[in-house]
């Protein structure tokens, strides 16, 4: 058994009244990829975005590379209660919208936080960077600032931006959704060659082709809760539960 | 008809004041100059300390949004007049400090500045506000994902985009701070308006302050159409979805 | 959101309704003095109202809120009303362009402790005089300045338009002078220390230094001004009017009367026989 990269035990998460997780456990090994499907709405995003801290849980424990990275006594709301230095270094993410830096070239994108947060030298940031941009395809963009670049190319030229970092686990959300659909292909082989060379994954994502493909567990969430995980040949093609029939039926028809 | 001309267009009034007047305008500039710098300034630093983040910064951010929302409520005359009534009399204070002589300008050019810079220092940290927020949320939390500090964010992320949104808002406020040099005339400070009042006394006619008017007009307008330029360019971009230039 | 929208309609419409009740019942908070209400209280002789312009304050020649003026003028000219049969209403306007106002028929007079010079009698008339002034030179107590040429190189006060600033100016060229809007003005900044000298009306100076704050006069300058009462050009009837109704009040006594308690001195001799020509 691989060693336990990412392991989230009870979270809660509440909006004001709303009660968007109920208590969610989720183990992640060294070198697992895990897809997280569901309809909108589930708290499937949200979940993956309380491992890197963006939505500190109300209630829960996160443990990264087995270490307890809540400060307080049990459960801590607000940002001071966690290491947040710690998670952010080791955890990188992808966003839907790609949030990559308007004012910045392509390879400033990616230079800038190694040389502030990690303070590596400019010429050792820029090598990175290169060797990182030209790996997905867009060496010959490093000085194009990313409004020329189209939605695929953004997504990847993030990609490069979080992997810089040299993370050891990369949370992927949603981050094809928000591509014309021939520019989704080239995203996602980017994430599936990521993961051939061992990367910890956790891709919340509705491409079930993907998931089928790539993923060694698939995890199906839905109302706050997992409803269903297992080996992706199970949960695709043989789901258990009523609501992951329901929901896979409505997906694969299309 | 005639003696309207007479009262406010007497070109001969303007000719002979002409230097006096302009000479005098020079110093409205000149307080608008110094103001200007030192409000931008302050406003920007009034905006950061409202965004610090955490509960326990939450009196900080209080005092700040308290100092703006007070200073953007009370009248520059008022805040002039209370500057240079009472602050000569707090003899706590250093005499070089309360009755300023700094760099050959007399006290009621520095009590002026001190009003103009206070209450525009909150104009222009809303200004800066605004364009702080207008930047996308995403940005913030791709920064802080990548492990920047809340500082770190601010400087290389969010505060460049911010600038690129706030040129037109910042520049209306300027136009503004320049028209309200002129409120320093209360406080006898030998600038355009005071100027022109004097000969308004002597010559019992109002061209002089035509002429102040002109000058001002000359100044503003060219800006003031900038600022509808800018306006509108931005807008234009923002419809097409590209991004907008920073400087 | 309507909730909030209502609640702040309602509390703009109660704040303006605060506003209008605190104007009725305050009893006219109008700066222009009289007018409509606000208080008769400077009546004179019954008869016809005589708007009279000044710049108030400028103690011990007007001062006070509007509805309750005082002072040497506003004295003098309701005695000057009770023997002409109109009643004076003074009103609070700008000194600087007071002589423009009255020619222009905004006031029917105008009295201000105003010197008759020949620049203003381009607009207006003068009565007689009514006092006989010259300037003063006001330094803070104990200052090593003591007379008016050892304020040369000085930041020097006074008041806009009035002959003390031109004096100033004559005088002192070297100096920095700073016009105030108001002879307090002038006076309150000595007395803060932002100037060192102030060049002023010797009577207005005398009632400074009596009232406090450390400020003594060092010199006087006699400029031998006389101060006037103003209507616009032509008024020759009211002129007359008036001249005569100021006759009557410095030989039946009244007008000494005033003098003395606004001075505390008799009246010099000089004013009764003083005339002016209006040119």
């Amino acid at each position: 058994m691989a060693e336990t990269m990412v392991k989230l035990q009870g979270i809660c998460k509440r909006f004001g009244d709303l009660e968007v997780l109920k208590g969610v456990d989720l183990e992640v090994g060294r070198g697992e990829v895990v897809c997280i499907l569901g309809p909108s709405g589930s708290g499937k995003s949200t979940f993956l975005r309380c491992i890197n801290l963006l939505e500190p849980p109300e209630e829960g424990e996160i443990f990264i590379e087995g270490n307890d990275i809540c400060k307080g006594p049990g459960s801590g709301t607000g940002e001071q209660s966690w290491e947040l230095n710690f998670v952010r270094q080791r955890v990188g993410i992808v966003f839907q919208q790609f949030n990559l830096f308007p004012h910045k070239t392509t390879l400033e994108n990616v230079t800038l936080a190694q040389e502030e947060v990690l303070g590596r030298s400019k010429q050792e940031a820029r090598a990175k960077a290169t060797e990182l941009l030209e790996r997905v395809g867009l060496g010959d963009k490093l000085d194009q600032y990313p409004e020329r670049l189209s939605g695929g190319q953004q997504q990847r030229v993030a990609i490069a931006r979080a992997l810089a970092m040299d993370p050891h686990v990369m949370l992927f959300d949603e981050v094809t959704s928000a591509l014309d659909p021939e520019l989704v292909k080239e995203v996602l082989d980017t994430m599936r060659e990521l993961a051939e060379e061992g990367m910890t994954m956790i891709v919340v994502t509705h491409e079930i082709g993907f998931a089928r493909e790539v993923a060694d567990r698939v995890v199906f969430m839905d109302g706050g809760v997992i409803v269903e995980e297992g080996p992706p040949s199970q949960v695709l093609e043989n789901p258990q539960q009523e609501r992951t029939k329901q929901f896979l039926g409505l997906v694969l028809d299309r | 008809m005639s003696e309207f001309f007479n009262q406010y267009f007497d070109f001969h009034v303007m000719g002979e004041h002409f230097w006096e007047v302009l000479e005098a305008f020079l110093q409205n500039l000149v307080i608008f100059a110094v103001a200007a710098a030192l409000a931008l300034i302050w406003g920007l630093a009034l905006a950061l300390l409202r965004q610090l983040p955490g509960k326990k910064l939450l009196p900080i951010r209080f005092i700040t949004v308290a100092y703006i929302d007070l200073f953007r409520a009370i009248p520059i005359l008022i805040i002039i007049l209370l500057i240079s009534g009472g602050v000569p009399f707090l003899s706590f204070i250093p005499q070089s400090i309360r009755i300023p002589h700094w760099f050959g300008k007399p006290d009621p050019f520095w009590y002026g500045v001190a009003a103009l810079v206070i209450v525009y220092g909150a104009f222009t940290a809303e200004v800066y506000r605004a364009g702080i927020e207008a930047v996308p949320g995403g940005q913030m939390e791709a920064a802080r994902s990548l492990g920047m500090s809340h500082w770190q964010a601010m400087r290389h992320v969010i505060v460049p985009q911010a600038l690129t949104l706030i040129p037109a808002p910042m520049l209306n406020e300027m136009i503004s701070l320049l028209k309200d040099t002129t409120l320093i005339s209360v406080i006898a400070f030998s600038e355009a308006v005071l100027v022109s009042r004097e000969v308004l006394s002597e010559r019992l006619n109002s061209s002089a302050m035509i002429l102040t008017a002109f000058f001002f007009v000359v100044i503003i307008l060219p800006l003031a159409r900038v600022v509808d330029r800018l306006i509108a360019r931005n807008q234009g971009k923002i419809a097409r979805g590209s991004h907008i230039e920073v400087a | 959101m309507r909730q909030t929208r209502l609640t702040a309609l309602l509390a703009v419409l109660l704040l303006a309704l605060a506003s209008v009740a605190a104007v009725g019942c305050g009893g006219g908070s109008d700066t222009t003095g009289t007018s409509g209400g606000g208080g008769v209280a400077e009546g004179g002789g019954g008869g016809e109202p005589l708007t009279v312009g000044s710049d108030i304050p400028y103690p011990p020649f007007e001062q006070g809120k509007p509805g309750e003026y005082t002072g040497f003028d506003v004295e003098l000219m309701e005695a000057i009303g009770e023997k002409i049969g109109r009643t004076p209403e003074f009103q609070d306007t700008s000194f600087e362009t007071i002589f423009r106002d009255v020619g222009q028929g905004k006031f029917d007079a105008a009295m201000s402790a105003a010197t008759i010079t020949e620049e203003r009698e381009k607009a207006v008339d003068f009565s007689n005089p009514y006092y006989l002034s010259e300037q003063a030179v006001l330094v803070k107590e104990g200052s090593p300045i003591k007379s008016l040429k050892e304020l040369e190189g000085k930041t020097v006060a006074a008041q806009q338009g009035t002959t003390g600033l031109e004096l100033a100016k004559e005088e002192l060229g070297g100096s920095e002078i700073r016009p105030y809007p108001e002879g307090p003005d002038a006076i309150n900044a000595l007395k803060a220390g932002t100037v060192e000298g102030v060049v002023i009306d010797a009577p207005v100076a005398q009632h400074a230094v009596e009232e406090g704050g450390g400020i003594e006069i060092v010199e006087k300058v006699a400029t031998e001004e006389d101060y006037g009462i103003a209507v616009a050009q032509g008024e020759t009837e009211l002129l007359e009017e008036i001249n005569k109704g100021l006759e009557e009040v410095e030989q039946d006594g009244t007008y000494a009367k005033i003098f003395e308690k606004w001075f505390h001195a008799p009246p010099p001799k000089a004013v009764f026989s003083a005339t002016h020509e209006a040119e």
